[in-house]
């Protein structure tokens, strides 16, 4: 389990984190969002020991991180990071060497990973000579190489088309079913909510939101109620008490409660509109509880 | 961990291009120093053909091949013209070098300076005798007065072939270690910034401290260079020896062994100054800069090496020895001439290993803070400031 408590930094006189707090469980993926510049990459760094705090303490299995902890994480760094001109087996193999494992168990690994992933034919070819996609992959198989217990990657999904985040989300559940702390950082909200056990929001280098993706979509944020009436006028939900409307889609209008609004009043006014075909009440999208809390 | 890193290095450089491209040249380079002199060797005296004409034909016939023996190396084939028009002619032809009479001589652009001494004394020589035949004096007196018993040359230090071989080699030797310092000094600095251009090495240092990193790219870098440089000396050394065309002094083998005892200590300095560059850029653009006043440096210590060759006792040569850039360069050359004693060489070496471990601690700080400083050129002064700040990786 990975602990982070109370982080703070400043770059000079910018703030990067200022006493930011979360905790990743061991067989859990941890999203981890935030707008640019809020401290998602800077968090991620002071983990592997690539950047040191001012304050606050990175904690491992309930003790202080040490430097043999590090070398074990994978890591998966925002703008990626391979030599272009050596080959892609060669360059697992030196990562996993790096990390502490015995040569021939590095090389073992190396070769297992790149055939998991889909590579492991190209895996003589210089990385520079692989597509992109090819080269994602790789950067990949240098993080999972030494199967480390956790993965920290920087907006992993960045880059990718469709059948490559579904590969990536694969590979991703696979880790977490053997225990795994996987946390990772994207600006793709949807794909957040859909993966994670628990999310973490963050905004100038402060937690806004953390804990089970559920219960932070309950917790924050007005409840979504969308009403679907046939045949009424436009302005039918205008002026109800504790009421915002915050889109409309053909017949469908979608309205904001304030907490203590009372639905069935919806209802009632809905029903005296016309004639009404649909009902629902949901929490906030992590979409829309994001932007509700980082624009406040 | 050092060992890693110094092992990918070896590897990734040996197999690169750029190695073995130069590897090749400067083999070539090598190989043509100890094999052209046999080849394009002495081929006997510069000879010239001259023509005479006029009324003292005869006698400058007779003189200048006598002069041209007192010359540098000179033979002169002397051809009786009818006049000073068939000399014009045969020289604008190329027939002649020179014709020569009626006290003047016609060249085609130029009279060089060593077929200029052979026909200035024969001109001098003849004219001296008319004069001293106008004034009666002949025989044996004339021929002492104008052809004196030369003077016999008591050099009290004389150069020896032995040494003047040994200075030729150890020249040789510095050129290949300035070759070998600035070339694999700068793949230093190259190699810190491509990891920083391919960001690899935000990954590197999640798995090992930087100090060690550093360590592991130096040492690597370097025994590349360590060993292209016996290389080149090796099949130098054995080329020459066994062509037989370039005089090999007796201690041959120690004076490689110096200049590779030099280059092990210059590298380690030059490289760790060469790392802060790479450290300091951000882009491979950006090294011509921040490396430039090291390459100047270098430079202005191989000029000071070749200076201490031409005069090892000179001041240069004296300063130069106790300066850590231009000592690697300018104590072979020295100790070859036998300019320096034990007590120096051993005040030298000392000098460039404490100013090793400075710029290590210096590399060191600036690496730390340089490495994951991705975007733009960094100060040095500002480098240091930030790691005193503790922007640094930990």
């Amino acid at each position: 389990m990975l602990e982070l408590i109370a982080l703070s930094k400043r770059y000079g006189d910018v703030v990067a984190l200022d006493g930011l707090s979360m905790v990743v469980g061991a067989g859990r993926i941890h999203g981890f969002v935030g707008r640019n510049g809020a401290g998602k990459t800077t968090t991620m760094r002071i983990v592997l020991g690539l950047a040191r705090a001012d304050a606050g303490s990175v904690r491992w299995r309930g003790r202080p991180v040490t430097a043999e902890d590090r070398r074990g994480f994978g890591y998966m760094p925002e703008e990626r990071g391979l030599y272009p001109k050596m080959t892609a087996l060669a360059q697992i193999v030196y990562f996993a060497r790096l990390s502490g494992m015995p040569a021939a168990a590095a090389s073992a690994a190396a070769a297992s990973i790149l055939d998991s992933i889909g590579i492991g034919e190209r895996s003589g070819e210089p990385v520079e000579q692989l597509s992109l996609g090819n080269q994602q992959r790789c950067q990949l198989a240098a993080a999972l190489v030494t199967s480390p217990e956790l993965l920290v990657l920087d907006e992993p999904f960045s880059g990718l088309d469709p059948v490559g985040v579904d590969a990536l989300a694969a590979v991703l559940q696979t880790q977490v079913a053997s225990g795994t702390a996987v946390v990772f950082s994207s600006h793709q909200l949807e794909l957040v909510e859909r993966l994670s056990d628990e999310v973490t929001i963050i905004d100038q280098g402060r937690v806004v939101a953390s804990g089970a993706v559920s219960a932070v979509r309950g917790s924050r944020g007005a409840d979504r109620l969308r009403v679907a009436v046939e045949g009424a006028e436009n302005g039918w939900a205008e002026g109800l008490a504790g009421v915002r409307v915050v889109g409309r889609d053909g017949d469908e209008v979608e309205l904001a409660l304030e907490a203590g609004a009372d639905d069935q009043a919806v209802l009632d006014a809905a029903r005296r509109a016309g004639r009404v075909r649909s009902f629902r009440r949901e929490a906030p999208s992590l979409t829309e509880l994001f932007r509700e809390v980082v624009s406040s | 961990m050092i060992r890693l890193v110094a092992g990918r290095e070896v590897r990734e450089r040996i197999r690169s291009k750029a190695f073995r491209i130069s590897t090749g040249v400067t083999l070539l380079f090598i190989l043509a120093v100890a094999i052209l002199p046999g080849v394009l060797s002495d081929d006997g005296p510069t000879k010239y053909d001259v023509g005479v004409f006029g009324d003292r034909a005869d006698r400058l016939a007779e003189r200048l091949p006598e002069v041209a023996l007192v010359g540098d190396d000179v033979e002169v084939r002397v051809r009786r013209l009818a006049d000073a028009g068939e000399g014009e002619r045969l020289v604008r032809s190329g027939k002649l070098d020179a014709a020569l009479g009626d006290g003047r001589v016609v060249v085609k652009e130029e009279l060089g300076n060593r077929l200029g001494f052979v026909v200035d004394e024969a001109n001098r020589q003849v004219a001296a005798a008319a004069v001293l035949a106008g004034a009666g004096v002949g025989g044996e007196a004339a021929a002492r007065i104008l052809a004196p018993q030369p003077l016999e040359v008591r050099a009290l230090d004389p150069k020896s072939d032995e040494e003047v071989a040994r200075q030729g080699l150890v020249f040789i030797g510095t050129i290949l270690l300035y070759g070998q310092l600035l070339g694999f000094g700068y793949w230093v600095a190259s190699g810190v910034v491509e990891e920083k251009v391919s960001r690899v090495v935000e990954i590197l240092l999640a798995k090992a401290p930087p100090a060690q990193l550093l360590a592991g790219k130096v040492i690597g870098i370097g025994a590349v260079g360590l060993i292209q440089l016996l290389v080149f000396l090796v099949i130098g050394l054995a080329t020459a020896a066994a062509f037989g065309t370039v005089d090999l002094p007796a201690d041959s083998l120690p004076i490689a062994a110096q200049v590779v005892g030099w280059f092990v200590l210059g590298f380690a300095f030059y490289s760790c100054l060469f790392a802060v560059g790479g450290a300091l850029a951000s882009r491979v653009e950006e090294l011509q800069s921040t490396t430039t006043p090291l390459t100047f440096l270098a430079m202005g210590s191989l000029f000071a090496a070749i200076n201490s060759g031409t005069d090892p006792s000179g001041p240069i040569a004296r300063v130069a020895t106790f300066i850590p850039f231009s000592a690697p360069m300018v104590l072979p050359i020295r100790v070859a001439a036998g300019e320096v004693g034990l007590v120096t060489v051993v005040v030298s070496v000392a000098i460039v290993v404490v100013s090793i471990v400075a710029v290590m601690a210096l590399a060191a700080r600036v690496y730390a803070t340089g490495a994951l400083h991705l975007r733009g050129q960094l100060k040095l002064r500002s480098a240091l400031r930030q790691e005193a700040a503790g922007v640094t990786v930990p």
